[in-house]
């Protein structure tokens, strides 16, 4: 289920056309229209797989699609990856920091020749911020510090676009907050555009505008988070024996009582238009219970890890 | 919306790889000085004497080895494979991987002064000469075998161009290049220098027994022969490195039980240019095409 | 004054936060000329999106009831009183809330009505109960 959301008009800062990458027998990505609009948060979930790490190397001119085109601020990633780089901050999904000789200090000194527009007095308030030990030797850190480095990397010349493959890895509760404050702040002083792969999608929710739910490589949904939200509830039913849940409305999580006939299951539909219909198919809508934007978005995922 | 993000300048990169280069350098600098250190004190004794060091020899492999092994230090352990940090860069990546090639070169070039520096120095106090005056050619242009008889050894003036210099400069760049193309191309290199010397020394094992066995002369004959063609021919190995020096010398020992270095050739100037410019051809394409391996993704 | 979020809450963030400005101002928390944090500050300590906290903030300044002064930032209005239009607002708020439950549960407006009165009966009861001192009740319990 696709959605333009309504704000078409909007430029988008990275678009996909039928994106496909395969490894082997699996597809990574699957005919993946991207659609991330200008100045938004959009979430990016979906099952551990190739597909999200694969989409944002894609976007990073690091591995070449088998078809289909991606563009970033309408610049072509493949004919124009340098260009299209020095406008991204890139977290990668694993945690192998360059140079593993250099201090943090120095591995922030050697990035900042790259990117013209290197804000040390940022990167100094990042660096504080996170708790980076600016003398510590890069080869000697633990994988959350390593994790903390590599988003001062990525944040300090304020790039206009974040592409952050699960960001707070590693990270300890507490300074996933504080991680996720600064991006915060990030926003309010850039208005930058995030893409952001995450399984934990609860701690993102008050940051996300838009979801993207990808499923064997394919994205099976792309709306507003809001929309997103009106669309997915939970509903109690009383059903007559032999109900099964109309098709059309994508049932998951369906919970059947050991005793009498009461149902309960995620339906993806307008809410008065699922009423009807479940009316219609004769169950009695005992109660309807709104979802978390992660309980949404898992609605699209199939339940059995096969 | 946005601004165009700017790239930085070439040459802010080239420098900054320079730098960053010199960082990995440091402890083998350091080694280096300390054997350095280590060759002065144990020549000392001679040096105080006057006598000659005998540097002939060794040290013609020093640049050779430093060519080969400056790539190790230039990449080192990081990502050359896979979505590497160098590769995330808003750096056109051929043109990124060419400029920590060149900064390589750089650093290789001024160890050499430094080496050879060194090395004219500790000739000059013992009062020899880095490129001999004089050459002890043989009469007949073949190897000695055995005992040398002096009366067959002629003292022959030689003074060859200021060139002659720059054939240690030549020969660590071909390394240089070739070892560069290697680490820089292959996943492994380590394996893949093993692998091959493996594998040559199981053919050259192997070919010798059974080419006398079936009879099939050239079976048994090959491997020597592509090693001497490798190394010691007019544009091999040697003539890059040492203009020859090595294949066309040695320490023969004299009837009269005296140690003389002997020649039964004069190395030729024009010979090790063309080498040079073979080799040097040779690990550039090499280079060219393991770099390319990591450009761009760029689509038609 | 602080502001929080409850991820249970299925209203749009920014309402819960303009909630909040309005029960502060309500209950005399937030009075007039009073600073509030500025966009980035109360994004960075929520973690919400700015452009929620903007959309709030701009509300509230359509409202009325603050304002911004360049180069120093959010104020409260300082021609702000204990506005009945903003406490209807309020209770208006928590009054959809509640029929929207009570909907989804397949209950009456006359029901919720209803027990809504007698659970406010039975929490007064217990604290005038609890807040009397200890000797008091034995002589009641004595009487």
């Amino acid at each position: 289920m696709i959605s333009d959301g309504g704000s078409s008009r909007s430029e988008y800062a990275v678009t996909t056309h039928g994106l496909s990458k395969r490894y082997g027998r699996q597809p990574a990505l699957d005919g993946v229209d991207l659609r991330v609009p200008d100045g938004a948060v959009y979430v990016l979930v979906g099952a551990n797989g190739a597909g999200k790490s694969t989409l944002f190397k894609v976007l990073m001119n690091l591995e070449r699609p088998d078809a289909g085109t991606a563009e970033v601020f309408g610049l072509d990633t493949g004919r124009f990856g340098p260009e299209v780089r020095a406008g991204i901050g890139y977290v990668p999904e694993r945690q192998d920091a360059p140079h593993r000789a250099m201090t943090c200090a120095r591995l922030l000194q050697h990035a900042s020749t790259f990117y013209p527009e290197w804000d040390h007095a940022y990167a100094d308030h990042l660096v504080r911020a996170l708790a980076v030990q600016p003398q510590r030797r890069v080869g000697g850190l633990s994988k959350g510090e390593t994790r903390r480095v590599q988003l001062v990397l990525a944040l300090a010349y304020r790039p206009p676009l974040l592409l952050l493959d699960e960001p707070t890895d590693g990270l300890d509760p507490v300074v996933r907050r504080r991680a996720l404050g600064l991006l915060a702040e990030h926003l309010a002083d850039t208005q930058a555009t995030v893409l952001v792969s995450t399984h934990h999608i609860t701690e993102l929710e008050s940051l996300a505008d838009h979801v993207g739910v990808l499923r064997d490589g394919r994205l099976v949904a792309q709306m507003p988070r809001d929309e997103l939200q009106h669309s997915v509830k939970s509903y109690q039913l009383e059903v007559p024996d032999g109900w099964e849940a109309p098709p059309e409305f994508q049932p998951t999580g369906l919970r059947r009582a050991t005793a009498g006939r009461v149902v309960q299951c995620t339906l993806v539909g307008e809410e008065r238009e699922v009423m009807q219909r479940l009316a219609a198919s004769g169950a009695v809508v005992r109660g309807v219970i709104p979802l978390s934007l992660e309980d949404s978005a898992l609605a699209f995922l199939p339940e059995d890890p096969s | 919306m946005t601004a165009k993000a700017r790239q930085p300048r070439l040459r802010d990169v080239l420098l900054e790889q320079v730098r960053v280069t010199w960082l990995a350098l440091r402890i083998p600098s350091l080694v280096g000085v300390g054997l350095a250190a280590v060759a002065t004190v144990v020549a000392l004794p001679t040096l105080i004497r006057g006598g000659p060091l005998n540097i002939n020899g060794w040290p013609t492999w020093i640049p050779g080895i430093m060519g080969s092994l400056m790539p190790i230090a230039v990449w080192g352990k990081d990502e050359r494979f896979g979505p590497g940090f160098l590769w995330t860069l808003p750096v056109d990546r051929r043109r990124h991987a060419f400029t920590k090639v060149l900064a390589g070169w750089v650093w290789l070039m001024a160890g050499l002064v430094v080496f050879l520096s060194w090395l004219f120095i500790m000739a000059r106090i013992s009062g020899e000469h880095v490129v001999p005056r004089t050459i002890n050619l043989l009469i007949s242009p073949a190897p000695p075998m055995g005992l040398v008889d002096p009366a067959t050894v002629r003292a022959v003036p030689w003074n060859p161009s200021f060139l002659i210099g720059l054939v240690p400069f030549g020969g660590a760049t071909g390394c240089y290049l070739l070892g560069s193309a290697l680490v820089i191309g292959t996943r492994h290199p380590l394996r893949w220098v093993l692998g091959v010397v493996m594998l040559g020394a199981l053919i050259a094992v192997i070919s010798q027994p059974l080419g006398t066995q079936f009879g099939i002369t050239w079976l048994a004959v090959a491997p020597g022969r592509a090693m001497e063609i490798l190394v010691g021919s007019r544009y091999g190995l040697d003539a890059l490195l040492t203009a020859r020096s090595e294949t066309l010398s040695t320490t023969a020992t004299l009837t009269t039980a005296k140690s003389l270095r002997v020649w039964w050739g004069i190395p030729n100037l024009a010979d090790w240019g063309v080498a040079t410019l073979l080799w040097t051809g040779l690990g550039s394409i090499a280079l060219w095409a393991a770099i390319s391996r990591h450009g761009e993704r760029r689509r038609i | 004054m602080l502001v929080t979020i409850d991820p249970r809450d299925e209203r749009p963030l920014y309402l819960q936060i303009i909630d909040q400005v309005r029960r502060a101002l309500l209950e005399g928390t937030l009075r007039a000329e009073d600073p509030l944090p500025s966009v980035r500050e109360l994004a960075g300590q929520l973690v919400v999106n700015p452009r929620t906290v903007s959309q709030a903030y701009g509300e509230l300044e359509r409202e009325g009831l603050i304002y911004v002064r360049r180069g120093q930032g959010t104020f409260v209005s300082s021609s702000i009183a204990p506005d009945r239009r903003a406490r209807r607002a309020l209770v208006r708020g928590v009054a959809e809330r509640a029929l929207v439950e009570a909907r989804r549960n397949g209950l009456g407006v006359e029901e919720l009505v209803s027990m809504i009165w007698e659970v406010a009966a039975e929490e007064t009861a217990k604290k005038s109960h609890s807040t009397k001192p200890a000797g008091r009740e034995d002589e009641e319990g004595v009487a």
